[in-house]
């Protein structure tokens, strides 16, 4: 689905250099949930957008053949002077998806209602992130990456969130980051561990878990 | 999944019509404001020069003149100051992996030249009718040499872009450097009027040869001796290679 050829990326930012990837060739496997770990500023965020192609690296290839999504819950497109209808719209159209469809599914979605005619910098956070996750979950993507999900809205909202993302799991994969061992061993099915420039795949999630610990106590 | 030109042109769709949203959103009148805004103000740097009693450099009516002058000249300005800034405004929409600069670029140099295309025909149908000046005889010159000049400013505005990303202060220094742009580009007179040396010094602004066609293809017989086509069509190459190279070497990479 995903594939890495020897790409390199490094950071420069006033004389300190950061290297997230030295030449990575790797295959995502198909068909499965692959959560990634690794320390705090080991570039696991860069790592996800580079997978978007949110960022392009300094050298090397990245090929995807499936629809990658945004980092999910993104909402730093968003304009503020735009209603959230007009922003839906925006992204509606950008990926040919039926306009009025999207509209409908986000309003369902998200409970905004009558505030979805409202420009998007009156929103609260809270709003602005269940529009984000609704807009997210209106297109079909075949692999959806996600950034540490935070939760969105009450108990009820969360239950909500959970359903419509389990639908999504029958037909689409997700590369998840997550600080919680939980959530990812209940989510993924493997994993990989980005530690010093370096992305290695393991098989199970435990392999991985004990892996990254082992690397923690360095 | 679609074809990438398929693809890149939804998405410069889908910008251009965000952008009217964005500009002037929450506004009573919305985009109208975009064209009714630098209509007022040429229409009041057109009355403050015909008050103070100037008959014209070239032709009969002081307004037509001024017009083939400023008009063009706005249009460059404009998008060489907008474009600077574009893409370090939309920052966030970058994060969507279907966007990249050029999209943002593109989408907003589409709607700046829309903008300023219907300024002009709205200007000089007031003009022909109000002030009874005559049609332009060579109506699809003046086109090319409006033409040529956004294209120059599409290559100004990337290379402003790329320049302002790597060095921030060079927003506040072009607005210096192009200050006196406005008493260069012959604007408010006839550049064949003057001596040859000043005419010479003259000559290395692109601008100026702008405007010179756009009046040749306007009047019957404005005969610039100035004008060099190829002068300003080289320089708009020159500046559309050297902002979309150095775009392509920054292209969705943060520092």
């Amino acid at each position: 689905m995903i594939e890495f050829r020897d790409v390199r990326k490094t950071y420069h930012l006033k004389g300190v250099s950061k290297t997230i990837l030295k030449g990575l060739t790797m295959r995502f496997p198909e068909g499965r949930n692959v959560g990634v770990l690794g320390h705090n500023g080991a570039g696991k965020s860069t790592l996800m957008r580079l997978i978007a192609g949110a960022e392009l690296p300094d050298s090397g290839k990245i090929i995807r053949n499936v629809k990658v999504s945004w980092p999910l819950g993104f909402g730093g497109g968003f304009a503020g002077k735009m209603t959230g209808i007009e922003n839906v719209r925006f992204v509606a159209r950008m990926y040919g998806e039926d306009t009025e469809r999207m509209v409908q599914f986000v309003k369902d979605f998200s409970e905004l209602d009558a505030s979805m005619s409202l420009p998007i910098r009156t929103y609260s956070s809270g709003m602005k992130a269940r529009l984000a996750f609704g807009v997210s979950m209106a297109v079909n993507f075949g692999c959806y990456l996600i950034d540490e999900i935070t939760a969105v809205g009450d108990a009820r909202f969360k239950r909500k969130c959970h359903e419509v993302f389990e639908t999504k799991l029958k037909h689409a994969n997700i590369i998840m980051i997550s600080h919680s061992e939980a959530t990812i061993k209940k989510f993924c099915d493997s994993a990989c561990l980005l530690h010093e420039g370096n992305l290695v795949m393991f098989d199970t999630v435990d392999e991985a878990i004990a892996q990254h610990r082992k690397n923690q106590l360095k | 999944m679609d074809s990438v030109i398929t693809t890149q042109a939804r998405v410069i769709g889908a910008l251009v019509l965000r952008e009217t949203r964005t500009a002037f959103g929450d506004t009573q009148l919305g985009y109208l404001w975009a064209i009714v805004n630098p209509a007022l103000s040429t229409l009041v740097l057109v009355a403050i020069f015909s008050s103070i009693g100037r008959s014209p450099a070239f032709g009969t009516s002081f307004a037509l003149f001024f017009a083939t002058g400023i008009l063009p000249f706005q249009t460059y300005t404009k998008l060489s100051s907008s474009l600077m800034t574009a893409i370090s405004s939309s920052r966030g929409l970058l994060s969507y992996p279907l966007v990249n600069e050029v999209d943002i670029l593109i989408s907003k140099y589409i709607l700046i030249v829309l903008t300023y295309l219907m300024i002009v025909v709205v200007f000089f149908s007031i003009i022909i009718v109000g002030d009874d000046a005559p049609l332009p005889v060579h109506a699809e010159q003046s086109a090319m040499a409006f033409g040529s000049l956004t294209l120059l400013g599409l290559g100004a505005g990337t290379t402003n872009a790329v320049l302002f990303r790597l060095w921030p202060t060079w927003k506040q220094l072009e607005s210096i450097i192009s200050k006196p742009l406005f008493f260069l580009s012959g604007i408010f007179y006839v550049p064949s009027d003057f001596p040859t040396h000043i005419v010479k010094l003259l000559s290395w602004n692109p601008i100026l040869h702008g405007v010179e066609w756009f009046r040749e293809g306007y009047y019957a017989n404005y005969n610039s001796i100035i004008l060099s086509k190829s002068y300003l069509m080289t320089c708009a190459i020159v500046l559309l290679l050297l902002g979309f190279l150095g775009e392509r070497l920054y292209r969705k990479k943060s520092f």
